[in-house]
């Protein structure tokens, strides 16, 4: 392991454990700092890799590792508009998880020369991840908020809480630009594997393929019924964290088929 | 009910104070006795009307049900308080007791400081409780159910309140209930720039609270069951009104709500609200109820997209933001322990002039009774003798009040238990003293003003 990958994953190790900290009194500036330093460490781990001819979706573990870098991207780059604090409590273990993972996991060869519409199928759908990630991460915070204040426990909250509403909408936000990138994800995907059908004679409908399509609805079924429905608060964050859910299975699909 | 709270030697006060408050009972049951104002003077009247009670005064805050009488039976006169109490909730005595407190004589009088100077409070040192205490008096007065004692107690509870309050750090700053409101909002949206407040009711504390978020940029609307106390609050606040009749209509276009009603029932019902969060399309709305009897049914905060804070919740925040405060309460509590003790010496001391009267009155008429006795039967002595017989006996008489005269006259903190010493020891019953302080009953409608359910105390 590189030194910049151990001092990549002591930052984000760090942001997580102050930024927890920050839920239970600590100042929000210093897990700020080491999440953005964490950010600029894997900028360059990911460029560096691409000098080397490894791009960001030329494997799954490179791909789960730029999904964690567009997670912690995202969320510095929100949180320098929003109040989201508390929300670094979740977004920057969540990127903690998917470095271990990605680094700490079975190597994995890179995936040889692939057609531009695998590419784009690919690089589309780790983004559409990312953003459903994002997403899910908002979605779990506004379940957590939602209970304490329902518990009158905001007294414990202090003013640290990112507004409900604020999260609401940017988790609605992240669901209706992801849904247009993962749209054209499954749509690319459907013709690439189409084409290696025509090609290499693989026919075989995998589960993956179904699951994706399932979350595909998931989220299609989360718009319809936040714009038609009214469907706001805690049923939303819940579908949202059901279509992530679905998500997370598609790729740890891929993640076994490709590890075995 | 009450275990004696004279210390030995002290001139008794027949006061008593029976009650709920914040510290014993949630605010689901605060609200079964809140008396609203309209009611107060009918109700004063009834509780005059209970075996023993003499002079009786209510309190009737968010945060406290408070009856204080004078009664010379003490337990009696409170059993009957509690169990009007109980038939007045709707509740019975099993159910209600555990909530109520009792107290009789020095500490009924000592409660009454406390929490005229605010140290009873959830949030000790608010402002709001001694115009509540002082409003309480005045309505007694004009319900012509108040007396000389309640009165020298109520007097005194205010003096004690004013030095408390300028003596010690307890009213700096106080965190208020509508600042904590506004902070609760913040849970929910991020700023209120452009944001909807309805001002349900037009009570002084939604006044406050509507004011805060005024000032962070929210637009406001007020909608009130008389149209005209929306017009003067939306005039005040700056605002516009909504019609009482479309409440559901100024609901669907709010994010904010402030409901402080003096309703006996609840305004927002659970009912109207998922109506209005359909017509809203799940929209937060965040819900500040600061009325007692409280304004939102407890069912409604579980409505999806629906957040309530109630006055307990708001007031339990409040007061753990001042924790810090236990020295300055630590203060206030010995300046009352001071001016209890005074006021009682005080009282004795007024009891002393009736009690040397009493005593002289009662040792002259035996001595003079008897020597009319002995002169009766000595029908055959001279004027002159018969004469000389009184004057010793009046001059015995005389001499025997002479050293007590005195010892009650010569030390005021003496005489305070001599006075009791005296009234045991001669078996004697004072008048009641005379006010403290010029407590003429004002004439009716002058000065108070009706207390409304939203202010806290």
């Amino acid at each position: 392991m590189s030194t910049l990958t151990v001092l990549e994953l002591g930052a984000y190790a760090l942001a997580s454990v102050l930024y927890l900290g920050f839920l239970l009194g600590l100042r929000a500036r210093a897990g700020r700092l080491a999440l953005a330093a964490a950010v600029v460490l894997h900028v360059i781990d990911v460029g560096e890799r691409c000098v080397h001819g490894v791009n960001p979706i030329s494997s799954t573990p490179e791909a789960l590792s730029f999904i964690g870098f567009l997670v912690a991207t995202g969320y510095v780059l929100a949180s320098l508009r929003y109040k989201l604090d508390s929300a670094g409590a979740f977004a920057a273990p969540a990127a903690l998880v998917l470095l271990v993972l990605a680094r700490l996991g079975p190597a994995e060869e890179a995936t040889p020369a692939m057609s531009p519409l695998g590419q784009t199928h690919i690089l589309l759908a780790t983004i559409g991840v990312a953003i459903f990630f994002i997403a899910a991460v908002l979605a779990v915070l506004y379940l957590f908020e939602d209970r304490q204040l329902r518990r009158k426990d905001f007294a414990k909250m202090k003013g640290r809480a990112t507004p409900l509403d604020t999260l609401d909408r940017l988790a609605a936000g992240c669901v209706s630009i992801g849904f247009p990138i993962f749209t054209v994800a499954i749509v690319t995907g459907a013709m690439w594997i189409a084409r290696l059908g025509v090609l290499h004679g693989m026919r075989a409908l995998r589960p993956e393929y179904l699951l994706a399509f399932v979350t595909w609805v998931a989220f299609g079924v989360l718009i319809v019924a936040r714009v038609g429905g009214g469907w706001r608060g805690r049923r939303a964050a819940w579908l949202t964290l059901g279509g992530f859910g679905g998500t997370v299975l598609v790729l740890l699909v891929y993640f076994l088929r490709h590890a075995a | 009910m009450s275990d004696s709270a004279t210390k030995p030697g002290a001139p008794k006060i027949d006061v008593v104070v029976i009650g709920v408050s914040h510290r014993t009972a949630p605010v689901a049951l605060r609200e079964k006795l809140t008396v609203v104002p309209d009611q107060l003077d009918a109700t004063l009247k009834e509780l005059k009307t209970l075996p023993g009670v003499r002079e009786v005064a209510l309190l009737s805050t968010c945060n406290r049900i408070e009856i204080y009488a004078v009664a010379s039976d003490a337990d009696a006169t409170l059993r009957a308080i509690g169990a009007d109490l109980s038939r007045r909730a709707s509740m019975l005595e099993a159910e209600i007791e555990p909530h109520i407190y009792t107290r009789v004589e020095r500490d009924a009088v000592k409660h009454l400081f406390r929490v005229a100077s605010s140290l009873d409070s959830l949030v000790v040192g608010e402002p709001q409780i001694l115009g509540q205490v002082k409003e309480t008096k005045e309505l007694a007065e004009r319900a012509g159910v108040f007396g000389n004692i309640l009165a020298q107690c109520f007097e005194r509870a205010f003096r004690v309140a004013k030095r408390v309050r300028n003596d010690t750090e307890i009213a700096r700053n106080p965190v208020s209930v509508s600042s904590i409101a506004v902070e609760y909002a913040r849970n929910v949206f991020a700023d209120f720039r452009g944001r909807r407040v309805l001002v349900v009711g037009a009570g002084k504390m939604s006044d406050l609270a509507a004011r805060a978020l005024r000032a962070h940029g929210a637009v406001l609307t007020v909608t009130n069951r008389t149209r005209a106390r929306a017009d003067e609050l939306a005039a005040r606040v700056g605002g516009d009104v909504h019609a009482w009749e479309d409440l559901a209509g100024a609901l669907a276009k709010a994010d904010v709500v402030i409901a402080s009603t003096g309703a006996q029932r609840p305004v927002l019902t659970r009912e109207l609200l998922a109506r209005v969060q359909k017509v809203r399309r799940g929209r937060l709305l965040c819900l500040i109820d600061i009325a007692v009897p409280r304004d939102v049914e407890p069912e409604a905060a579980d409505l999806e997209g629906v957040y309530v804070a109630n006055i307990d919740d708001l007031q339990q925040v409040a007061a753990d933001g001042q924790k810090n405060r236990a020295a300055e309460a630590t203060a206030g509590e010995a300046i009352i322990e001071e001016e209890i003790g005074r006021f009682l010496q005080d009282w004795g001391g007024r009891q002393l002039g009736p009690t040397v009267t009493a005593m002289r009155t009662h040792v002259l008429g035996v001595v003079h009774g008897e020597a009319d006795k002995l002169l009766a039967s000595l029908g055959h002595l001279a004027e002159k003798d018969r004469a000389a017989i009184t004057a010793a006996f009046d001059a015995a008489g005389k001499k025997v009040l002479h050293q007590p005269q005195l010892a009650l006259k010569r030390d005021p903190g003496e005489a305070v238990s001599l006075v009791a010493a005296v009234q045991k020891l001669f078996g004697l019953q004072t008048a009641e003293a005379p006010p403290e302080s010029d407590a003429a009953p004002p004439a009716a409608g002058e000065g108070a003003t009706p207390r409304r359910p939203g202010d806290p105390s």
